[in-house]
């Protein structure tokens, strides 16, 4: 359960606030509403660029780190398809600090094309480290293009190819930085030991002087057609296991589609008493590791199910097997001790995710950018209504062989 | 806009533990906060892998404490856990294994009962047993396909000795030759009252305590646990090659002395300003001046009969060479030129401020404290840590650094790209 207050500057920045009496620590948290989906199709990837950018310094702050480290301080920040979040803890006393770097680069970014070069080149290391230098590190990659034809999910936050984020130019990065990084599309949240009162007055002093520009509208009208015909792919590459990954596309953020998608994985792979790791892990020792779970995304995500293979386990068993687990929910309907079961654990991964500052304020920010604030702290009265039957149902008309997209890797 | 001032930063207030007797002679350490409706209860044996004689024991027992007990099957132990929404976790290193339980406060019986059966009552069933060696064998194979377990695979043997405890690694196969038996006779000689002590963190009361108690009064009678350490071998540079592989990871260290050594505070400091932050010499050097990398570390490592200090990075192929020869100037930096006022006074808050963030949120200070009391010292070294890092001085820094962080002291290791 989060507290918190809220407020609107006449330049449009949304700010939140949540008291947290017990803590030394203050969290701020600036969401922006642009994520990898906001990219264009020949320059993927640059979202996730530009949000390292944001820490290579302003006219008046040249180094962004250093302020944050003189203050005892520590920032990151990450980007998603749907929006770039940063976020900075300090001790409670000097989150002023936070909010003075935060103002700063919002509007005074300095980018050279020094800067931008040396920039790339570790943005293509991460990619080598994290896509390219892994066993199965470019399934998501095969995956995203297998399921989406015309939505911008199809590619992953890290961008298609290293190529789109070497050529990008110090005009792309001009143009994205006035385009969506300002008040008007940002959400300010703080957690921590002040006053909601005291927060606002000093976003005020901090933001409020910055001007007020229209909110960029982003492209929502894509939405990716139904799979109607299996999609399947195998890829033959040195893994250490043989490895199948079916995903379907399941509601948007915010319908009950997806609250019945959310909570179906948990039956499924949701803790150690999940019906796949007792069925297909241990008992018919099908999978070494198996998991079901949901992608996330405000739009269509995915739904996934995933094992690796046991050396003796054939991929047709494989895939028969976790059809049978989806098959069995709609032949059996499930208990209420096992909704139930599924329902508390959901509650507490909530209380847990919320014990410290930073949680707190992202959260905050998130919910905020979904735009129905009743979320925050509602969900699990959206968990604890769902029944046997709507879950059965859902299966039944949605999580078939021929809306699915199955990626297969063969151990070479 | 004008910058707000710094306002001075407090030390963070080290929380104090009390310390419950019990009849079998475990200690029970208790620390309250009572304002988040959650309750940890941890139960840290001497039974961390350096004290198996057979590949993989020491790891299995602690992950198969659950696997089946007196009373209840695997499965209904994790049933019980996920209904109430508790969790459940097992960690292991060389030295330690901690088994921890995280609840709800208005669930804290019912997984105090999970936990009394875990605890105390384990039975190492024959299928599950012969089950999670083939899973764990697997996934072990999976795990040496990356580039990053095969680097701290190969540093260790590196650093330590390919037979040393700190060292050793073995063959996936040895999964094969686990038994029940093996497992049992562990848990009997390593999880019994001389070895054990448990702590509870959070929102609870008398009867909590008392239960946790009586869970630690009933622990198997025993010897505590004992192994011998010899002194580290180390081979000065092991290189591996990985087909395919773009980027190769490095590791150079320095085999040195447990956090107990007075030096070792000051080749924290050390060591976080070679690469304990995003402004360090490592990440400065390598990621920005370079870009070799995505990230550059170091850090002390804190073992209980032995640490060690060590730089890391994943580095693109081509510049392998390159990458390690900045590594090596910047050791011989800090070694030969004093650290400026300015650095050493961002480390100290980098320093500082992480110890604050560990307190945010009320399990922290459970960590802080089983670490500790694993190193033979009460909550009463962390205040004298941050004191030490306080009065610190770039003379006594450059000391130590000549001292320790020389150059033919390293163990140098290369995975990756020809």
């Amino acid at each position: 359960m989060i507290d918190y207050k809220e407020h609107q500057l006449s330049n449009g920045l949304r700010v939140l606030a949540n008291y947290d009496e017990c803590s030394v620590m203050a969290a701020v948290n600036l969401l922006y509403e642009v994520g990898s989906r906001d990219e264009e199709p020949s320059k993927t990837g640059f979202a996730h660029l530009f949000e390292h950018l944001m820490f290579r310094g302003t006219k008046s702050v040249p180094d962004f780190d250093v302020p944050v480290e003189e203050v005892a301080g520590e920032n990151n920040a990450f980007t998603s398809a749907d929006y770039t979040n940063y976020y900075i803890t300090t001790p409670k006393d000097n989150y002023e600090t936070a909010l003075w770097l935060e103002a700063d680069r919002m509007m005074g970014l300095n980018i050279t094309a020094e800067k931008l070069a040396l920039e790339k080149s570790v943005v293509i290391e991460e990619f080598n480290q994290r896509f390219l230098n892994r066993p199965y590190g470019e399934q998501w990659h095969t995956l995203r293009e297998m399921v989406y034809t015309v939505h911008p999910y199809r590619s992953p936050v890290i961008g298609l190819t290293p190529d789109h984020i070497r050529d990008a130019s110090l005009e792309d990065v001009r143009a994205f930085y006035e385009r969506y990084y300002n008040p008007s599309n940002a959400i300010l949240s703080v957690s921590g030991n002040i006053p909601a009162e005291q927060i606002f007055e000093a976003a005020e002093r901090y933001f409020g002087s910055l001007p007020a520009l229209p909110r960029p509208t982003r492209n929502t009208s894509l939405t990716e057609p139904a799979i109607t015909a299996p999609r399947r792919k195998v890829i033959e590459a040195a893994v250490p296991a043989n490895q199948i990954t079916i995903a379907f596309l399941m509601g948007s953020r915010g319908t009950r589609d997806y609250y019945l998608c959310d909570l179906l994985t948990d039956l499924l792979a949701g803790g150690e008493s999940a019906r796949i790791y007792q069925h297909l892990v241990r008992e018919r020792q099908i999978f070494s590791a198996a998991n079901a779970y949901i992608t996330g995304e405000m739009d269509k995500g995915l739904l996934i199910l995933t094992g690796q293979l046991n050396p003796s386990t054939s991929f047709e068993e494989a895939e028969e097997a976790l059809y049978g687990e989806l098959r069995r929910l709609v032949e059996e309907p499930v208990g209420d001790y096992e909704l139930r079961k599924v329902q508390n654990k959901f509650e507490a991964n909530i209380t847990f995710g919320e014990l410290n500052v930073m949680n707190k304020a992202m959260n905050l920010g998130y919910y905020r950018m979904l735009g129905d604030m009743s979320l925050l702290n509602g969900e699990v009265d959206i968990f604890r209504s769902i029944t046997s039957e709507e879950i059965a149902s859902y299966i039944k008309d949605n999580l078939n062989p021929h809306q699915s997209a199955t990626l297969i890797y063969k151990k070479k | 806009m004008k910058r707000p001032e710094i306002r001075p930063i407090t030390l963070p207030k080290v929380p104090h533990y009390t310390t419950l007797p019990t009849d079998s002679g475990a200690p029970l350490y208790t620390l309250h906060n009572s304002t988040q409706g959650v309750v940890r209860v941890s139960f840290v044996f001497r039974a961390g892998t350096s004290y198996q004689s057979t590949p993989f024991s020491a790891s299995a027992v602690v992950n198969t404490l659950t696997e089946g007990t007196q009373n209840f099957s695997g499965r209904e132990i994790a049933e019980g856990l996920d209904f109430v929404g508790s969790y459940y976790d097992a960690n292991i290193d060389r030295d330690w294994a901690v088994v921890t339980f995280c609840s709800l406060k208005k669930f804290t019986s019912e997984t105090l009962d999970i936990a009394e059966e875990v605890i105390l009552r384990p039975t190492f069933p024959e299928r599950e047993i012969a089950s999670y060696c083939a899973k764990r064998k697997e996934q072990l194979i999976v795990q040496r396909s990356k580039p990053d377990q095969l680097s701290r695979e190969l540093f260790g043997k590196a650093l330590f000795g390919e037979k040393h405890p700190y060292g050793i690694t073995s063959h996936e196969e040895c999964y094969d030759n686990l038994t029940p038996e093996i497992l049992r006779e562990f848990y009997l000689s390593h999880y019994n009252s001389s070895s054990a002590f448990a702590i509870i963190c959070g929102d609870f009361g008398e009867d909590v305590e008392e239960r946790v108690r009586q869970i630690l009064n009933n622990l198997p009678k025993g010897e505590a646990p004992s192994r011998i350490i010899p002194p580290a071998e180390p081979t000065t540079l092991a290189r591996q090659t990985m087909e395919g592989a773009v980027q190769s990871s490095i590791k150079i260290g320095i085999p040195l002395f447990p956090r107990t050594h007075q030096d070792f505070i000051p080749l924290q400091v050390l060591a976080t300003a070679m690469g304990g932050y995003f402004g360090s010499r490592l990440m400065q050097n390598l990621r920005e001046e370079h870009g070799y990398t995505y990230g550059a570390y170091a850090a002390m490592i804190n073992l209980d009969q032995s640490g060690y200090f060590v730089m890391s990075a994943e580095v693109a192929g081509d510049h392998t060479q390159d990458a390690i020869d900045e590594m090596f100037s910047e050791l011989e930096r800090i070694a030969t030129e004093p650290m400026s006022e300015e650095e050493l006074a961002i480390v100290r808050k980098i320093i500082v401020g992480d110890a604050m963030r560990v307190f945010d949120g009320p399990f922290g200070a459970a960590d802080v404290t089983i670490e500790n009391i694993q190193n033979g010292e009460t909550n009463d070294y962390t205040e004298r840590f941050l004191k030490k890092i306080e009065e610190i001085t770039p003379a006594e820094l450059q000391e130590i650094a000549g001292r320790y962080l020389q150059k033919n002291a390293c163990v140098t290791t290369i995975i990756g790209a020809e």
